[in-house]
C-alpha cells in the first residue's frame, strides 16, 4: 500500500479485529464462576387491575431491593400467552426465574419447577392454613410444585334493577329458579349472556359448575375411567339447552371471553357468569351500570353448589441459577407483610387461600364482593374430581365439555352430543 | 493514552492489516472471486443460511417433535406415525381439515375474481387515480389482529353496522349472530380473509396488467374485437402466468391463516372454524402436547405440496 492510510480507516479495521479477537476469546476463553445474581426476573399476567401491577412495581420491589440489593423484574404478558412464554422458557431454559401459574399449568410443567413445599408449608402454619381448594391447585405427587396466591372467582353477575321489574330482589338459590327469572327477563327485553364459545375462562367458569351441580364428571378420581356419559350428564346438558334457548341472546354460541364484558356494559344482558372485573371495571368508567350490578355465588342443582377453581400460583423454574435467591423472594413476598399489601391493591379481585385473610379488611372495602370469598369453599379444578392430567389439559383444549354443551344449545339431540364428547375423552385417556 | 502513541498503535494495527490484504491477493482471491459459479454462490450463501436457520431447522424439528410423545417439559420418546394415527380418529382434526378446505377454496376463488376486477377497474384512467390505489392497499397494510378487532365490533349484533342496516330492512332484532352461527360464523371469516387479501391480488394484477403493450389492445380493436373478447383472448392469456403465482402465494397463505380465527372466534362456534393453524396451536400450547400439534400442523403439508407441485409444472409447461 502507498504511503499511510488515513487513520480512522485503519482504526475502524483495528478495531474490527480486536473486536473479533475479543469475541473469540470470551467464547474460548476461561470461565469465570458466576457470581451472586443482583436481579431475578419474574413472569407475571400483565392485571386487569392496574393498581395491583403498580403494587409490585412501585412498592414490592424498591422495597425487597432495598432489603437485599436484589432486584426484581416484573416481567409482563397477557394471561392468554402466559402457557406459550411459559414453554419458551422452559424449552430453551432461559428467560425467567419465577413465573405465575395458572389452572392446569403447574402439572403440566411439573418436571421443570422446584419443589416449594417448606415455603408452603411454612405459610399455612403462620396465616391460618390452606384453603383444600389451594392444595388441589399446587400439589403435585404430593409437592407443592407452586405456591398458590389466590384464586380469581367466576361467579354470577347480576342486574339488580331488572332483576327488580320481575319481583327478585334476591338471586335464585338453583338453576331452575334462575331459569324461570331468565324466562321472564327476555321475555321483557333482558336477557342473559353466559358464554357457549371458545374462550379461555368464562365458559368453563359456569359449564363445569354446572354440570357437578347435576352429578356429572368427565372422568373417575381414578383419573382414567371417563364416565361422561351418564343420566347426570344428561339432565345438566337438558338443562343447558332451554337455560340457552329460552333465556339467552342467540350470540353467546359465538362468544369470547370479552363478549359478556362488552354486552353487559352495552346494557344487552341482565346476568352472567363472570370475575369481579366486571364491577370493578363498571365502578371506574360505567358508575350508573355499577349501581344496579351485584354478585352472587352459582345456584345449586341437585348435587350442589360449585365454583371453578381459576387459582394463581407462583413457581420456580428449576433450571434458574438463581434458585436460593428465588426461593427467599418467595418466602419473603408470601409473608403477611406484603401479601396483605399486594392483596388489598387490587380490592379483593385475587381472593387469598390462606384463611387468615377470611376477614381481613379488603372484604368491607366491596361487600358485593364478598360472595367471592364464599365461594371458595365449593371450588374445584377444571375436570375435578379427576386429578389434573395432561390428559385432562388436552380435553380442555380441545373445548369438549364445552363444545357438549354448545352442540346441544345449537339443536343437536343430547344423546348424540354425550356420545360425540365420550369418543373424544376415551381418545384423549386412551394411555392414562 | 496520548495522541502520538495512540497514532503508533493505530500504525500497528494498519500493518496487520496491509499484510492481510496483501496475503489475500498473493493468494489469488481476486481472480478466484471473480468466477461467476464461485461469486454467485458467494451472494447466495446469506440467504440459504437464513433459510436454514429459520425455515428449514424448525421445519425438520416440526418433523421430529410429531414422531415423538413429546410433551411440554419432558423428554421426547419416538412413536412413530402414532400421533398422525390419532389425528385420524380424531373428529374434531376431520372438522378442522374441512373447514381449512373450504376456507381456502372459497377465500381464493373470491379473491381471484376480486382481484382481477379490481386490477381492471385499477388499469383505467381517472382521477386522483395514485391515491386510490394506495388507499386500497389499507386492508393489506394494517395489522391482521388490528383489523380484526375492528371486524370483531362490524361483527357484534349489538354494535354491528350490518345488523343495523338488517334490521333497518325490516329483519327481526338484533339481527343474524354473525359469530354464534358455524355457517354464518365461517362465512364471515372467509369475507374478512378476502377483504384483508384482496389488494395483494389486485395490486399484483394490476402490476401484470401494465406489462401488456397497449398496442396488442389496439390491435384488437382495430380487429373487431368487443371489450369480453380483449380480455378473454388478450389480457387473460398474457395474465395468467401471474395470475397463477399470486394463487399459489395466496393459497399458502390462506391454508395456514392463523390470527384472523384465533382473535375473532378462537374456533368456535363447536369448531366450525378452527383451522389447521389453530388446532396445532391449542393443543401444543394450550394442552402442552408439542408432539401432536406437531402433526396437525404437518398435516398441511401434504395437500399445499401436491398443489404446490401441480401449480409449478402447469406454469413450466406454459
Amino acid at each position: 500500500m502507498a504511503g499511510p492510510a488515513p487513520l480512522h480507516k485503519r482504526s475502524r479495521r483495528g478495531f474490527l479485529k480486536l473486536a473479533a479477537l475479543g469475541t473469540v476469546g470470551a467464547i474460548i476463553g476461561p470461565r469465570q464462576a458466576p457470581a451472586a445474581p443482583k436481579s431475578l426476573t419474574l413472569l407475571h399476567e400483565s392485571s386487569f387491575i392496574k393498581t395491583f401491577d403498580e403494587y409490585f412495581q412501585k412498592t414490592l420491589v424498591p422495597t425487597y431491593e432495598k432489603e437485599t440489593g436484589i432486584k426484581v423484574n416484573y416481567e409482563l404478558t397477557s394471561v392468554g400467552s402466559l402457557p406459550t412464554r411459559m414453554s419458551t422458557i422452559t424449552e430453551t431454559g432461559s428467560g425467567a426465574d419465577i413465573t405465575m401459574t395458572f389452572l392446569l399449568l403447574p402439572f403440566l410443567f411439573d418436571e421443570k419447577l422446584l419443589d416449594v413445599s417448606d415455603i408452603a408449608e411454612e405459610a399455612g402454619k403462620k396465616q391460618g392454613g390452606w384453603y383444600d381448594a389451594a392444595r388441589e391447585a399446587a400439589i403435585v405427587n404430593d409437592r407443592w410444585k407452586a405456591l398458590p396466591f389466590s384464586n380469581i372467582g367466576q361467579l354470577m353477575n347480576w342486574r339488580t334493577d331488572w332483576f327488580a321489574e320481575v319481583g327478585v330482589t334476591k338471586f335464585p338459590d338453583t338453576w331452575e329458579e334462575l331459569y324461570e327469572v331468565g324466562k321472564k327477563l327476555k321475555a321483557k327485553g333482558h336477557p342473559f349472556g353466559f358464554e357457549l364459545g371458545h374462550g379461555f375462562g368464562d365458559n368453563h367458569g359456569w359449564l363445569y359448575p354446572l354440570l357437578w351441580s347435576y352429578g356429572g364428571h368427565e372422568v373417575e378420581p381414578d383419573g382414567k375411567t371417563v364416565v361422561i356419559d351418564s343420566d347426570e350428564t344428561a339432565r345438566a346438558v337438558d338443562f343447558a339447552r332451554k337455560f340457552f334457548r329460552d333465556t339467552m341472546l342467540d350470540d353467546v354460541l359465538g362468544w369470547t371471553d370479552v363478549s359478556n364484558n362488552k354486552a353487559w356494559y352495552a346494557e344487552q344482558i341482565s346476568c352472567t357468569n363472570n370475575a369481579e372485573s366486571i364491577l370493578w371495571l363498571g365502578k371506574r368508567d360505567f358508575p350508573a351500570i355499577a349501581k344496579v350490578t351485584d354478585q352472587a355465588q352459582n345456584p345449586m342443582g341437585p348435587k350442589g353448589r360449585f365454583h371453578i377453581m381459576s387459582a394463581i400460583s407462583h413457581a420456580i423454574f428449576s433450571f434458574t441459577p438463581a434458585k436460593e435467591e428465588a426461593r427467599a423472594f418467595l418466602r419473603w413476598l408470601t409473608d403477611e407483610k406484603q401479601l396483605s399489601g399486594w392483596y388489598a391493591s387490587a380490592d379483593t379481585y385475587y381472593q387469598p387461600l390462606l384463611h387468615s385473610y377470611d376477614n381481613a379488611p379488603m372484604w368491607q372495602v366491596e361487600p358485593r364482593n364478598i360472595p367471592y370469598r364464599d365461594a371458595l369453599a365449593s371450588a374445584h379444578l377444571l375436570g375435578w374430581p379427576a386429578p389434573p392430567s395432561r390428559q385432562l389439559a388436552e380435553s380442555v383444549a380441545k373445548y369438549v365439555v364445552v363444545d357438549m354443551f354448545a352442540k346441544a344449545c345449537a339443536g343437536a339431540a343430547t344423546k348424540d352430543v354425550i356420545a360425540n364428547a365420550e369418543v373424544q375423552l376415551k381418545q384423549i385417556y386412551r394411555q392414562a | 493514552m496520548s495522541v502520538s502513541s495512540e497514532l503508533q498503535c493505530c500504525r500497528l494495527k494498519g500493518r496487520w492489516a496491509d499484510w492481510i490484504t496483501s496475503g489475500l491477493s498473493t493468494m489469488r482471491i481476486r481472480p478466484w472471486l471473480d468466477r461467476e459459479s464461485v461469486f454467485s454462490w458467494l451472494m447466495l450463501a446469506p440467504p440459504l443460511l437464513f433459510l436454514a436457520a429459520f425455515v428449514g431447522y424448525p421445519f425438520c424439528y416440526g418433523i421430529v417433535l410429531s414422531l415423538q410423545d413429546r410433551p411440554v417439559a419432558q423428554p421426547g420418546v419416538f412413536v412413530g406415525l402414532k400421533n398422525f394415527a390419532t389425528d385420524l380418529k380424531d373428529p374434531v382434526f376431520w372438522r378442522v381439515a374441512s373447514n381449512t378446505f373450504i376456507y381456502t377454496g372459497i377465500a381464493t376463488l373470491l379473491k381471484a375474481l376480486g382481484g382481477l376486477g379490481l386490477a381492471l377497474a385499477m388499469n383505467q384512467q381517472f382521477r386522483m387515480k395514485n391515491l386510490v390505489r394506495a388507499v386500497l392497499l389499507l386492508p393489506f397494510i394494517v395489522p391482521t389482529v388490528l383489523s380484526t378487532v375492528a371486524w370483531m365490533w362490524i361483527l357484534d349484533p349489538a354494535f354491528s353496522v350490518f345488523n343495523w342496516f338488517l334490521i333497518r330492512l325490516g329483519v327481526p332484532k338484533p339481527g343474524p349472530s354473525w359469530l354464534g352461527n358455524p355457517i354464518l360464523a365461517m362465512t364471515s371469516i372467509i369475507v374478512i380473509n378476502t377483504w384483508r387479501g384482496l389488494p395483494f391480488y389486485g395490486i399484483t394484477l394490476l402490476a401484470g396488467l401494465q406489462t401488456i403493450s397497449p398496442e396488442l389492445y389496439e390491435v384488437a380493436t382495430v380487429d373487431g374485437a368487443s371489450g369480453f373478447q380483449r380480455f378473454r383472448y388478450v389480457i387473460l392469456p398474457l395474465l395468467q402466468p401471474i395470475l397463477l403465482i399470486v394463487t399459489l402465494f395466496s393459497v399458502i397463505f390462506t391454508f395456514a391463516d392463523f390470527q384472523l380465527v384465533y382473535v375473532l372466534t378462537h374456533g368456535g362456534p363447536q369448531n366450525a372454524t378452527h383451522l389447521f393453524a389453530t388446532y396445532a396451536f391449542d393443543l401444543a400450547m394450550g394442552a402442552g402436547q408439542l408432539g401432536l400439534g406437531a402433526s396437525v400442523a404437518l398435516s398441511m403439508l401434504p395437500a399445499l405440496a401436491l398443489l404446490i407441485v401441480a401449480l409449478t409444472r402447469y406454469m413450466q409447461r406454459q
